[in-house]
């Protein structure tokens, strides 16, 4: 097990010693604020303090979109999907993307560059189809220019 | 739930007056008087669901279309559960629910034909009919189509394209045919405390699963098959029996794996074993099985290794030899070893009636005591200890389980030695009952626990020594005078060192039990199996009688296989005999002696262990075993030894005449199981091949020596002798005293190394000694993991 997540999750947990199971969400958002996901030693961890099957915490945790169960990549990727990006054709960059990096929403690439995400909208419809790469928006996007713009990132 | 009030109210389900018990909803209020409502979600035993809602009604003065499954009733209600209006909106739901499963085959037009002619639609040689569900028949689906008469669905199918499983020991899962019910979910975290299976993800991604979607062996599962049971399509199903069709009968009878004795019911076609659980058309067994009642039988019975004739060893070589020549050839050479030199070793998973029979041939015909069974318990005597507190604190049911307020639970592996009394375990540590759990290591029960006492390895005596010192404190009567003196040289402090738990967790558990008004101990074979196992008994005993109220306690001694306690009752033991009389009361030797016409001889015989050990000169000859000897022992000095059993084993080769036996599935009789109650068991197919029960084989044998008093029709005569012969009433009043035990304190040793395991590393997967995870892979994996 990965000695650092045990501790920052033991230390979490150590914050809830009633090992009430309706604290779930709690910790389960504390954890994924210190490790920014949530990896399986930490839900096993939970699993024993609150002794509850990490079945059922992965339920809990899957059910909200805010819990991630990958860690971060170097770079993250979010792909609008809101209505004007999704009318100038944001699933083709979404899909064009998926099989690029062999990745789909929510994961991230087996060497740890990049993460992949949907959002539903970035606040700049007039520039449809958009991306956001880390903290730059690429306004007006292609298939092509932004398989470019992929291949400028270390 | 709503609380009972235990009043009856009236209300009116479709213009009929009932009289129905308040608090209770209306769904069970109409199953009480025979009224259908279509539903798939919902399970008796479970808390209602609310998921599928195909069980809306008409309320009277409640808007909408209530559920019935959730909706309580309340005095004067009037429901109405069958209109136009309502069959619309289920077939409107029915077809929803279709939309995401696979339903050709249940609006197919040749569907009334499909059985007849097989017909497909591929063009292949056979008449295969196109069949793509290996539920099909077996399907909720296909009954409540049927019942809302559903000839079209005008929703496209959306496949959801999920690969299926079917890398899972025991059976496959298939989530493009779940619709979402969340039975199997509820069941695994309700009824069995496991929760296995979650619902993931949410909305049209929502599926079962576990974490990470890892196996579900990772996932903890303990293979008991409930999800299978209640799964009302084919998205889980078993791997035995796939594809076979639909059970042409369904035998209930009773497992015989472990001492719970579950009854089973048994599902065959024509000869052949399909699934063992709930009878067709009523899919839970509130009971619930485990993963040897369910899976097991099915699997060695039709094992291909099995054996089918008789074989005779002509050097290296087996020969098939016909009963008549092997009968006889074994009975010429048992004459040459009659007396001490014979050995019978027989089987725990064996009914009464074999085995009766076994110490009856062994007794009478070969002269001998030397009488055990496969898995004795390193001291038989623990077994006469545990009938004479039977016969004084008569066994509680395991319903009653329930209904205790503190469980103490002692060196037992529960969830894999008796899974079903784990299962009432952990339902009772949810209903919160206190549960204290004692074990030189952690394991699942350890999590159902409030006081986890993780003592070290071979250390159970001192423990249940420190725990009668603590309790002792408090008291002053002058029938504990005497305890008090055996135990004062125990300190406390040092005890607690050498036990490896802190003071405050021992004195936390002492007060769970000195609080407790309805004390149960469970004791397993970490105490049965260890060389303190009488002495531990005294403790627990003495533990039972400081107890303010004695009576309202009990100890349940979890003993390992299905028939051990028979086994021993019908005098399978070196110093026991029938009934568990004692062989060296000169009274029980002469009654005996009367009814065997025989002069009994009044030593005991070996046990198991001392038989294999004494083997060769002045010792064991020859030796019958009925069943494998686990451990591989080397037989090579028996000059004359026969094996009766399902399958060659690793004694085999040591063997000189091999008889194929049957196993309980084949045969019918009796068992005697841990709540002490006699359980009858039937024939559910015809015996394979030429295979024969122990006591024919017996009997056969005994006549062929010749000796009278062997000629036996059927089991029914075998269990009249017994039954005329011995108390099977227990009304006996060979009791314990209900004063304190002596307890007898082992010294301390400084530095002591706590290795061995004793009991604790007992193979429970077995049967008459044959490993189950060497013949069947699907146990080995479940073993690993």
């Amino acid at each position: 097990m990965d000695v650092k997540i045990a501790n920052t999750t033991q230390s979490i947990l150590n914050k809830f010693p009633q090992k009430d199971k309706s604290n779930l969400i709690q910790i389960l958002q504390a954890v994924q604020e210190k490790d920014s996901f949530l990896s399986p030693e930490a839900i096993g961890r939970i699993s024993e303090h609150l002794r509850v099957s990490r079945s059922y915490i992965f339920g809990v945790a899957t059910f909200y979109s805010q819990f991630k169960f990958n860690p971060p990549g170097r770079h993250s990727i979010r792909i609008c999907l809101g209505t004007a990006c999704h009318v100038q054709g944001g699933d083709f960059l979404l899909n064009a993307i998926k099989s690029e990096l062999d990745i789909s929403t929510g994961e991230t690439t087996e060497d740890g560059k990049f993460d992949l995400d949907r959002v539903a909208c970035l606040g700049c419809c007039a520039l449809a189809p958009v991306v956001k790469i880390d903290n730059t928006i690429h306004s007006r996007m292609s298939v092509i220019k932004l398989k470019e713009i992929l291949d400028g990132y270390e | 739930m709503e609380v009972k009030t235990g009043k009856n109210i009236s209300i009116k389900i479709d213009r009929k007056k009932f009289s129905v018990p308040d608090g209770i909803t209306v769904l069970e209020a109409a199953r009480l008087k025979n009224i259908y409502i279509p539903t798939l979600c919902w399970l008796e035993n479970l808390v209602p669901y609310g998921g599928c809602r195909l069980c809306i009604v008409e309320i009277k003065n409640m808007r909408g279309y209530p559920i019935a499954c959730t909706t309580p009733v309340v005095n004067k209600m009037e429901v109405t559960t069958n209109s136009t209006g309502l069959k619309t909106l289920r077939r409107e739901i029915l077809e929803l629910i279709l939309s995401e499963h696979p339903y050709t085959c249940l609006v197919c037009k040749d569907k009334n034909d499909c059985t007849e002619y097989m017909h497909t639609t591929r063009k292949v040689s056979t008449t295969t009919g196109c069949n793509y569900c290996a539920n099909n028949g077996d399907c909720e689906l296909q009954d409540l189509v049927d019942y809302l008469e559903i000839s079209d669905v005008k929703y496209p199918v959306t496949y959801r394209g999920i690969e299926p499983e079917r890398n899972n020991p025991f059976y496959d899962l298939d989530y493009n045919l779940c619709i979402l019910c969340g039975r199997c979910v509820r069941i695994c975290s309700e009824e069995r405390n496991s929760e296995v299976l979650a619902f993931t993800q949410r909305g049209d991604a929502t599926i079962v699963g576990t974490a990470f979607g890892e196996s579900q062996i990772e996932a903890g599962c303990e293979f008991c098959g409930a999800c299978i049971d209640v799964c009302p399509t084919g998205s889980i199903s078993e791997k035995m029996g796939k594809w076979v069709g639909l059970p042409d009968k369904s035998t209930e009878t009773t497992c015989l794996f472990c001492s719970v004795g579950c009854t089973i019911n048994v599902n065959s076609k024509g000869n052949r074993i399909i699934n063992v659980g709930p009878k067709t058309g009523k899919r839970i067994n509130p009971p619930q099985i485990c993963v040897r009642g369910k899976f097991v039988p099915g699997d060695i019975v039709h094992h291909p290794d099995r054996v089918l004739n008789p074989l005779i060893r002509k050097g290296d070589k087996w020969i098939e030899a016909s009963w008549k020549e092997a009968i006889s050839f074994t009975a010429g050479n048992l004459k040459q070893y009659v007396g001490d030199k014979f050995g019978m070793i027989g089987s725990p998973h064996d009914y009464l009636e074999d085995n009766y029979i076994l110490q009856k041939f062994t007794r009478k015909v070969m002269r001998s005591n030397n009488l055990d069974m496969l898995s004795a318990y390193p001291n038989s005597k623990i077994l006469e200890q545990i009938h004479k507190y039977n016969n004084t604190f008569p066994p509680i049911e395991l319903d009653s389980i329930k209904d205790t307020d503190t469980i103490l639970i002692i060196g037992s592996n529960g969830s894999v030695s008796h899974p079903i009394i784990e299962n009432r375990i952990r339902k009772a540590y949810r209903n919160g009952t206190k549960i204290i759990f004692a074990n030189p290591y952690d394991n699942r029960t350890s999590s159902f626990s409030h006081n986890a006492l993780i003592f070290k390895n071979g250390e159970e005596l001192l423990l249940l020594h420190t725990l009668l010192s603590v309790l002792l404190r408090n008291k002053n009567g002058e029938e504990t005078k005497n305890l008090k003196l055996q135990l004062q040289e125990l300190d406390f402090n040092s005890a607690c060192n050498q036990l490896g738990i802190s003071a405050s967790q021992v004195n936390s558990a002492v007060n769970l039990i000195s609080d407790s008004k309805k004390l149960l101990i469970l004791a397993g074979d970490g105490i049965l199996r260890g060389s303190n196992c009488i002495d531990s008994f005294n403790a627990l005993y003495n533990l039972q009688l400081l107890q303010k109220n004695p009576d309202n306690c009990r100890i349940m001694f979890l003993l390992s296989e299905g028939n051990y306690y028979g086994g021993t009752f019908t005098g399978l033991n070196p110093g026991l005999l029938p009934g568990f009389a004692r062989i060296d009361n000169k009274k029980n030797l002469k009654k005996w002696s009367d009814h065997l016409k025989i002069k009994l001889n009044n030593t005991p015989g070996l046990s198991r262990n001392e038989m294999i050990n004494n083997i060769g000169k002045d010792g064991i000859e020859s030796l019958f075993v009925f069943g494998d000897i686990p451990g591989n022992p080397d037989l090579s000095g028996l000059k004359f030894f026969v094996q009766q059993n399902m399958f060659l084993t690793g004694i085999s080769k040591y063997a000189h005449v091999f008889f194929p036996t049957t196993s309980f599935l084949e045969t019918r009789g009796h068992i005697i199981n841990i709540e002490r109650k006699i359980k009858k068991t039937k024939q559910v197919i015809k015996a394979p091949g030429e295979t024969r029960t122990p006591w024919k084989t017996l009997s056969l044998l005994a006549q062929a020596m010749p000796d009278e008093g062997f000629k036996i029709r059927n089991p029914e005569d075998i269990f009249k002798e017994l039954q005329s012969q011995t108390d099977l009433s227990f009304s006996s009043n060979n009791k314990l005293g209900k004063t304190c035990l002596p307890v007898k304190l082992m010294p301390f040793k400084k530095g002591k190394k706590h290795t061995k395991k004793e009991g604790l590393e007992y193979n429970y997967f077995h049967y008459s000694g044959n490993d189950l995870s060497t013949l069947i892979d699907d146990i080995k994996k479940i073993k690993k993991g």
